[in-house]
């Protein structure tokens, strides 16, 4: 399969939540705690906001590089930036 | 080359001679090059324009010839005249002999001045491309046209195999393409005519090396014999000239061609057979199995005999002892493997030979294990074998045949009516009755006494429909199962995405459309990469917030919390707006209580 380098970027996006995997994931993660009802979705809006966060710090940095396309570096420059601002 | 041209300046007819006879030493080799090449080319290459590039380039060169030598000296016009007459003489009586053909050459290498080259062929160019022209030109430096003609020669000479084939196979097709390039021009004629006797000659000296000997010619064979069997099937079955006619013409080729062949192959030899065999059953009508073996030893030695017309050497090896078969085996070894490949095609027999040969090594182990074999070859040679060594058994054998046939279907059955001659011969007729009645009855009446018709019917449509109806049980079960069991078990084992990479993706693609930028296939996977650290995080801080709480169920405030210390949810920004902001109406009815008719909240709080 050609995959190719780019990847445009996304017009439409599904809003739906997957609350199945973030419910999982958490089990996973802790399987001695209970996310409670609504908390999937709490939790979904959390990696929300911080991807939103993440692709705005990442496309900062690629307008900063004169880079019309998002590369690894600037999200690595990103996420090291976001991840530590989210950081509890 | 500077020898030559100094005596040029002396302008005698001497030093003209001396120099032609140099001339014609030092290039005779290069000459012959060339003029293999040339005809090598034209045989490689039917296109006309390819040829007509050669021819006129061979005329450029002759005029260049005559131009240079007009301009010259009166001495060079009788030289150019001779060498011109010569080459066409002897062009016209043989290409092959070089030296005499290396005469021309000299002129062409000798030949000093560009000028008149280019005006003369420009003419051409029209018609040519510029490269052909250049290429005289390359050619005076004896030292750089050797090498630029051997890279050629390989070239060709690897094509050559490829073209060899061809024109062995289609030799009709050669000449016409030949014939026109030639029309154009009447200077071109001559070097035409040249050309096109070129190319019949060179083959046979190509040919010896043994470039691609092996399957052309007796290709070449099965086509004609195809023909010549249809149409002896034709003859043999001449009552029956009506109904084997009425199938060909109205079914399609390839399934006539499949189906007669098998029959036709016999009947080619066969059509003589058949009136030496069939006299050997009416002498003894009493026992229609006696009969049955009688006429197959009869006809026998006369089957064999027709199966070897095809190639000299196989009488011989037929009416003798196997052993001399064996070594007819060690003389060709390549032939056997080149007809197994061959076998699949219309023209048999090669295969038929084939079998032949090897089927003797087998006979052994094969008396035993005939009937199982579904093989074509193996199953002729079964044929062969039980002619000679299981006749007694043979009514017996073409039984299960019959039932081998019917599971195998119609190939195999048509195939073994090639054994037609044999006793076997109605019982198969008899069967392809059942499958295809057009064929199987000229045969009958052709090859069998009607006696013996009737008798092998009687017998062998009996087991038939036994044998049809095991197929008609059996095919239908197979397919009931086939089609019950696979759907569950593709439905099974379809390949499961990994579930955390799938959400993983989901966020990505998130990702993608905020970042409203293109971005690379890296970034993407960095991102997973930073989610998947990012979510770890968020885990052990909820499990943090709950411990504290003294919980052990992560409830909506520690979400809220945590977004609160991340920055999210300010005083300003709380997090329903944040809800309101970003997540679809079905989420924020969840999470933002809301009152609704009969005076409740939900969700409550």
């Amino acid at each position: 399969m050609a995959l190719s380098a780019t990847v445009s970027q996304k017009k439409h996006v599904k809003r739906k939540a997957p609350r199945g995997f973030l419910r999982r994931l958490f089990k996973r993660q802790k399987p001695h705690l209970r996310l409670e009802t609504r908390g999937d979705v709490l939790v979904h809006l959390n990696c929300l906001l911080f991807i939103h966060r993440l692709a705005e710090e990442a496309r900062i940095n690629a307008c900063e590089s004169k880079c019309g396309i998002i590369k690894k570096d600037h999200v690595v420059a990103a996420a090291k930036v976001i991840l530590k601002k989210s950081r509890a | 080359m500077a020898n030559n041209f100094s005596p040029d300046s002396e302008p005698t007819a001497r030093t003209l001679l001396r120099r032609v006879l140099d001339t014609a030493d030092s290039c005779t080799p290069q000459r012959r090059r060339s003029d293999r090449i040339s005809a090598q080319r034209t045989l490689l290459e039917t296109p006309s324009s390819r040829r007509r590039s050669i021819q006129t380039k061979v005329t450029a060169r002759q005029r260049s010839h005559g131009a240079r030598s007009t301009g010259r000296l009166a001495h060079g016009q009788a030289g150019g005249q001779l060498e011109e007459q010569t080459p066409r003489t002897l062009l016209k009586n043989i290409l092959l002999t070089a030296p005499e053909s290396s005469i021309v050459m000299p002129q062409s290498v000798v030949k000093p001045a560009p000028a008149p080259q280019v005006v003369q062929p420009s003419r051409r160019k029209s018609s040519q491309s510029s490269l052909e022209l250049q290429l005289p030109e390359l050619e005076p430096p004896p030292t750089l046209a050797p090498v630029l003609l051997g890279s050629g020669r390989r070239k060709q000479k690897l094509r050559l195999s490829v073209f060899q084939k061809e024109v062995e196979w289609g030799p009709q097709g050669l000449p016409v393409s030949q014939e026109p390039p030639g029309n154009p021009d009447a200077s071109s004629l001559t070097s035409s005519l040249n050309l096109t006797f070129a190319t019949p000659l060179q083959p046979h000296s190509v040919r010896k090396p043994g470039l691609a000997r092996r399957p052309p010619t007796r290709r070449a064979i099965d086509v004609g014999a195809l023909l010549q069997d249809l149409q002896n099937n034709s003859l043999a079955s001449t009552p029956l000239v009506d109904n084997l006619r009425a199938p060909v013409a109205t079914l399609p080729t390839d399934i006539v061609l499949e189906d007669t062949q098998p029959f036709s192959q016999p009947l080619v030899g066969h059509s003589p057979n058949v009136h030496y065999s069939l006299p050997h059953p009416y002498p003894g009508p009493e026992d229609a199995e006696g009969t049955v073996h009688h006429r197959t030893q009869g006809s026998i030695p006369e089957l064999q005999n027709h199966k070897l017309q095809p190639e000299p050497a196989d009488p011989l090896e037929m009416t003798e002892a196997e052993g001399s078969k064996r070594a007819m085996e060690a003389k060709n070894p390549e032939e056997s493997s080149g007809d197994e490949d061959i076998s699949d095609r219309p023209g048999k027999r090669p295969s038929v030979r084939r079998s032949q040969r090897t089927v003797e090594p087998k006979i052994p182990e094969e008396s035993s294990g005939d009937e199982d074999i579904s093989d074509r070859p193996g199953k002729r040679s079964s044929v062969k074998r039980s002619q000679r060594t299981r006749r007694p058994e043979e009514p017996k054998r073409s039984s299960k045949d019959e039932d081998i046939s019917d599971r195998l279907g119609k190939r195999p059955s048509v195939e073994r009516s090639r054994r037609a001659v044999e006793p076997e011969e109605p019982e198969r007729s008899s069967e392809d009755e059942d499958i295809s009645d057009r064929p199987a009855s000229s045969e009958l009446a052709s090859n069998v006494p009607e006696f013996l018709q009737a008798k092998q019917l009687d017998q062998f449509l009996e087991p038939a429909p036994s044998s049809g109806a095991t197929v008609l049980s059996s095919e239908p079960q197979e397919p009931v199962l086939a089609r019950t069991h696979p759907r569950p078990r593709t439905a099974v084992p379809r390949p499961r995405q990994d579930p955390h990479k799938g959400g993983l993706n989901h966020y990505t693609k998130l990702f993608s459309f905020y970042a409203k930028m293109p971005m690379e296939r890296k970034a993407l996977e960095m991102v997973e990469k930073c989610l998947d650290k990012y979510l770890q995080h968020l885990c052990n801080d909820l499990e943090v917030f709950a411990a504290h709480a003294g919980r052990k169920t992560v409830k909506p405030e520690d979400l809220e919390l945590l977004m609160r210390r991340q920055g999210l949810v300010t005083d300003q920004v709380s997090l329903h707006v944040l809800v309101e902001r970003h997540l679809p109406l079905e989420y924020r009815q969840l999470i933002i209580p809301c009152a609704f008719s009969g005076n409740s909240v939900f969700p409550a709080q």
